[in-house]
């Protein structure tokens, strides 16, 4: 008679004590845990080297026949450029106090997944070729050599980190291992692995400006069509300057809040702020995307595209830029963009709100401020009427995103802003929030459908923590400073804390914010009715 | 209430090896770490796996239990493994193997007084916990699927609009 298994036959996951070592355990390609592969055509388009078709999930990854050569030169090269690579290959000593910061750890429980280990993945490799004891002693001191396994391993796990840097928080010497995936993913690019998420949206920007390719005039169309939205709010149609020479600000923000729902209600509060401030100010088309995945491409990919911002800031004449919400956008301009575009071009100054008259010191060097920043001096000024009430039907908490919080240090301001246009704040634990913060589980490129799974246990402490505020205080709203928050927080909510929305900082203070001339406010930004102003209608005005 | 006595003085055994059985279904380079931090946000699966096995074991024991409070308490535990590289019978499994731990502890006692019938309707209530744990393992899964639609639609959402509005010959809308 056949046998059934039992639950724990079924269940039995592994012995008592594993049979080999964690590093020879090999990851599998499940579906949903792996993003689809780079076009061959993208890479092509974008001088990428060794563009080939090739899957994930097959057992032959279509290398070029030198990969192992091209990759060790690869490595040389870039232990050679980067100080800081070679520093943190050499002077982990493994304590393991990142181990457990990392949500992919956290939530998918793979021991690989503590960034720790993830960066061993690439220090075994460093340890055979540039250390006497590796050398001698091989495997016995934790080296191992390269082989097409180790090759998928890498790109397994650089695709199983978000470049957040809660774990760089912890470590007593500062090794930052979101610089290691970056490096990885560098190399990974070498022998023509990318992923097709990362690299379409690259090309797009790098073809058109934007990271879906919209052609400018149907750009400036979508932008218009924003502006007619806020006219149906407010009864006051925003101006949308674009192109515009001779003004003194660019704006520039990530064109996902152009065209992604939510992020698109962010963008309206832009225009309503800036019109009701009678900014001076325009937008570029050239320069209509300030995401940057570059970034998550390699070091020359994140410099081309972020050429953009400082080549129309020329072109225009604007004296400095305001920068919209945006995750990575702000770590590339605060940590990199210096290195790799400037100085910024000479006739740009320190910028000056020409409201407050406040100098901003901390953006004399890139010229770039963050529209958070903005807000909040300007309300700490009093020079914006704001009326919270409207935003009364929500109790919202603030999701720090990783990069303005760990990259740049953006804290203090937004949660300023949030408390003035929201009479209802509660903040999250303080082990997930502010440079602690737990990322939306899928920054860094990782924020595309198919890996949905993946990014919901990757996000599972984030979704925990909201989920802990709002069985507990009623939480049931999530402001957010970054347009890849604006689009993964909805689904990651919808599962761990259904009920909860999302949205920008922004878009809750267009909804605040009282303008002149406006009509009366019945909804909010999104279209749906104010709760708190149906009864008190004698006659529309305010 | 004899049986709910006997039950009630072994929660601490059966809980304590049902936490371990879930945790030894992950790497064992993790385990440690599950057994060792405390902080419900530090540590959230040892944190969740907790609340579902007293939760669990309430109900099996026929504690006075609303099912609201029952689902509540297992909801981000079967949630994670909804999302974790298992195949759904692993997922679900660690229910039923709450089974082995109380045959081994408090079946004998049970027996020795003469309440095998209350042990097996407390059986029961384990089976039909492990059915509500599969209508959440389902719904759970229905949202992950659901999930991927609507981020593709969202994230064109002004494109399909603007579309439109040029399919319709300009304005209107």
């Amino acid at each position: 008679m056949a046998k059934l298994p039992t639950p724990q036959m079924l269940v039995a996951s592994r012995p008592a004590f594993p049979e080999q070592d964690w590093l020879d355990i090999k990851p599998e390609f499940a579906p949903g845990s792996f993003c689809y592969p780079a076009k061959k055509e993208t890479m092509e388009l974008l001088h990428m080297p060794n563009p080939h078709d090739w899957d994930p999930a097959a057992e032959d990854w279509n290398l070029p026949e030198n990969w192992e050569k091209i990759l060790c030169d690869a490595f040389a090269e870039r232990l050679e450029k980067h100080r800081s690579l070679k520093l943190f290959m050499d002077i982990c000593v493994r304590c393991g106090a990142c181990a457990d910061k990392c949500h992919f750890f956290l939530g998918t429980n793979d021991p690989k997944n503590m960034p720790v280990l993830r960066a061993e993945l690439l220090r075994s490799l460093y340890r055979r070729d540039y250390t006497m004891l590796g050398k001698l002693l091989g495997k016995k001191v934790g080296a191992r050599s390269w082989d097409k396994d180790v090759v998928k391993e890498l790109f397994y796990y650089a695709y199983q980190c978000t470049e957040c840097r809660r774990c760089s928080l912890f470590c007593p010497y500062g090794i930052d291992t979101a610089e290691i995936t970056a490096i990885v993913r560098e190399l990974m690019h070498e022998v023509g692995l990318g992923t097709h998420w990362i690299m379409d949206p690259v090309k797009n920007c790098s073809f058109t400006g934007n990271h879906l390719g919209i052609q400018p005039h149907s750009f400036v169309e979508i932008v218009e069509m924003l502006a007619d939205d806020c006219e149906t709010v407010t009864g006051i149609r925003p101006k949308t300057p674009f192109n515009e020479k001779g003004h003194e600000i660019l704006f520039i923000t990530p064109s996902g809040d152009v065209f992604a729902d939510p992020g698109i209600y962010t963008f309206m509060g832009y225009l309503l702020l800036f019109h009701e401030l009678d900014l001076d100010y325009t937008f570029s088309t050239y320069a209509s995307e300030g995401g940057n995945f570059g970034s998550f491409t390699s070091f020359n990919m994140a410099k081309k595209l972020n050429a953009k911002m400082y080549a129309e800031a020329e072109r225009l004449g604007a004296k400095w830029i305001l920068g919209g919400e945006c995750g990575h956008m702000w770590r590339v301009i605060n940590q990199y963009m210096d290195t790799y575009n400037g100085p910024s071009p000479s006739h740009m100054i320190t910028p000056k709100s020409p409201i407050t008259g406040t100098v901003f010191k901390n953006a004399a060097s890139t010229k770039m401020v963050h529209i958070a920043e903005f807000t909040a001096d300007l309300i700490h000024h009093n020079k914006i009427k704001l009326d919270p009430s409207r935003n009364d039907h929500i109790v919202t908490t603030f999701h720090d995103s990783c990069n303005p919080a760990r990259a740049m240090g953006l804290l203090d301001e937004p949660r300023y802003v949030l408390k003035h246009v929201c009479n209802n704040f509660v903040e999250m634990p303080e082990n997930t929030i502010r440079e602690q913060t737990f990322c939306c589980g899928a920054g860094s490129g990782l924020n595309t459908e198919e890996i949905m799974e993946l990014r919901m246990r990757a996000g599972m402490p984030r979704g925990n923590a909201l989920r802990y505020v709002q069985q507990k205080f009623g939480v049931n709203h999530m402001a957010c400073v970054c347009a890849i928050d604006r689009a993964t927080l909805p689904p990651l909510a919808d599962y761990w804390a259904p009920g909860v929305t999302v949205s920008g900082l922004h878009e809750l203070v267009g909804n605040a914010l009282v303008m002149k001339g406006e009509a009366k406010r019945t909804m909010d930004l999104r279209q749906e009715d104010l709760p708190n102003v149906v009864d008190d209608e004698p006659e529309g005005e305010e | 209430m004899l049986s709910l006595e006997i039950f009630r003085a072994h929660k601490k055994e059966v809980v304590a090896a049902w936490v371990e059985a879930v945790f030894a279904t992950y790497p064992f380079e993790t385990t440690g770490f599950l057994r060792t931090k405390q902080d419900p946000f530090g540590n959230p699966v040892a944190h969740m796996t907790r609340e579902a096995a007293s939760t669990l074991f309430d109900a099996v024991a026929g504690e006075d239990m609303h099912p609201p409070t029952v689902k509540n308490a297992l909801d981000r535990f079967i949630k994670l493994r909804a999302v974790q590289k298992f195949l759904p019978s692993q997922s679900l499994a660690v229910i039923h193997a709450m089974k082995p731990i109380l045959r081994e502890q408090v079946l004998p006692k049970m027996q020795d007084v003469g309440q095998l019938a209350a042990y097996l309707e407390a059986e029961s209530r384990l089976d039909s916990l492990a059915l509500l744990a599969f209508d959440m393992y389902c719904e759970a899964r229905e949202t992950v699927a659901e999930a991927r639609i609507k981020e593709i639609r969202n994230q064109h959402a002004q494109l399909a609009r603007w579309a439109q509005r040029l399919e319709d010959g300009g304005k209107a809308e």
